[in-house]
């Protein structure tokens, strides 16, 4: 089950029909109404996790994608790189900034998502599923236990948005 | 209980500054601000004629050989910033603010938004009327041309690099690059489009840290000026951290 609180690409229409898109009520909304799917681990950084058996897939959230606003660039490393647990593996670039990615867990990349060379976009268009990161072999699956489940993530974003 | 906190931004008056050193203070100030050993604050400067390209290394919006370009008296520098190719000079205004997003709750979007408010801002002071970009295209326009530019980096939510406004740099130097990857658009100046005389520099660079300040909800501006700071540059230059 989704706790899905209002679907971000709703609130983004919302934005883009606004030409006076500089006014806060517009961003409260549509930073607030992200959404964070259950079964999944997060950072307090707005990174998921997806551990199946000996593979964790990852990404960054709904709320970093609209946060971060459209991508059109990603750097990636190569597989076999080693990734800690809280630091950069690789960054991601919109409005002319470069914001850093961070692993939640450590272990050994054994993949990397290529359709984001061409398409950095998909990152926005679908955070959970075809605009994953990275997949690692964990060198400690315990470190899962030390990130926030669906819950505990979004009150960590209702936190930081009530600023 | 309310907002009141007094929350202070400083701002470090660095005069003219190579991209170099800049770049050095920039990266031990970082890590300062990360280990909370300074709070927020902003660097204002100006730099010698600069090219920088950003971390996308978009070369190909370079239109002379690097020799070419440092043989105007240009220096050339590869940044980890976003954003493309541009051009730092003097009579340009560089801000640099060194800030933690996340004590402001601000993201990407929302911090970059507050640069072109900052820069719009003091525009209007002078009777021109800019307005930030189209989608995809960051940065500061009076009409189709672009008065100010944006290249930002964002580690674990800590800013920096930043902000270009252009009071009046010799826009020749343009004429070599794609500024920012965007052909058939001009570049333009403060100079070029108010109808008023301006002040010195220095009092446009106020303007902008004030326009910062309120932008990103400061209560107060804390003035170090280049005297202090003199020090501060020659350090990170010295012990690279």
């Amino acid at each position: 089950m989704a706790l899905r609180l209002w679907a971000s690409s709703a609130a983004n229409a919302l934005k883009i029909s606004s030409s006076a898109a500089r006014a806060a009520p517009a961003y409260s909304i549509s930073r607030y109404f992200s959404t964070v799917l259950d079964g999944l681990k997060y950072s307090s950084s707005h990174e998921w996790v997806k551990h199946d058996g000996s593979v964790a897939t990852i990404g960054i959230t709904d709320h970093a994608q609209d946060s971060l606003g459209e991508l059109v660039y990603v750097e990636l490393p190569t597989a076999g790189t080693q990734v800690s647990q809280g630091e950069a593996f690789g960054n991601v670039e919109s409005v002319k900034a470069t914001s850093d990615v961070n692993s939640p867990i450590s272990g050994e990349i054994v993949e990397v998502n290529a359709a984001l060379n061409e398409k950095a976009v998909l990152i926005n268009e679908s955070p959970y599923g075809d605009g994953w990161m990275i997949k690692v072999k964990p060198s400690n699956p315990s470190e899962l236990d030390a990130l926030l489940d669906a819950g505990k993530y979004t009150k960590h974003c209702e936190e930081e948005h009530a600023h | 209980m309310s907002g009141g906190a007094r929350r202070v931004l400083g701002a470090w008056k660095l005069g003219l500054v190579s991209y170099g050193d800049a770049l050095r203070l920039q990266e031990r100030l970082v890590a300062d601000r990360r280990a909370g050993r300074v709070s927020d604050l902003v660097l204002s400067l100006q730099h010698p004629p600069t090219y920088t390209l950003g971390k996308r290394r978009t070369d190909h919006n370079l239109l002379l050989p690097e020799a070419e370009l440092r043989g105007l008296g240009a220096d050339i520098h590869r940044t980890e910033r976003g954003g493309d190719v541009t051009f730092h000079g003097p009579r340009q205004a560089v801000l640099y603010p060194i800030l933690s997003l996340r004590a402001i709750g601000l993201g990407a979007r929302r911090y970059v938004e507050g640069l072109e408010s900052a820069m719009i801002e003091v525009a209007a002071l002078y009777g021109v009327a800019a307005r930030p970009g189209a989608a995809g295209e960051t940065g500061v326009w009076v009409g189709d041309r672009k008065i100010g530019a944006i290249g930002v980096r964002i580690s674990s939510g800590f800013t920096c690099h930043g902000l270009a406004f252009n009071i009046d740099p010799d826009l020749g130097y343009f004429k070599h690059i794609v500024p920012c990857g965007i052909a058939d658009k001009e570049v333009t100046s403060l100079r070029r489009e108010a109808a008023v005389e301006l002040p010195p520099d220095e009092v446009i660079h106020d303007q902008l840290v004030q326009s910062l300040a309120r932008t990103f909800c400061f209560s107060d501006v804390e003035v170090k000026d280049e005297s202090e700071c003199a020090d501060m540059v020659c350090l990170a230059a010295a012990t690279q951290s």
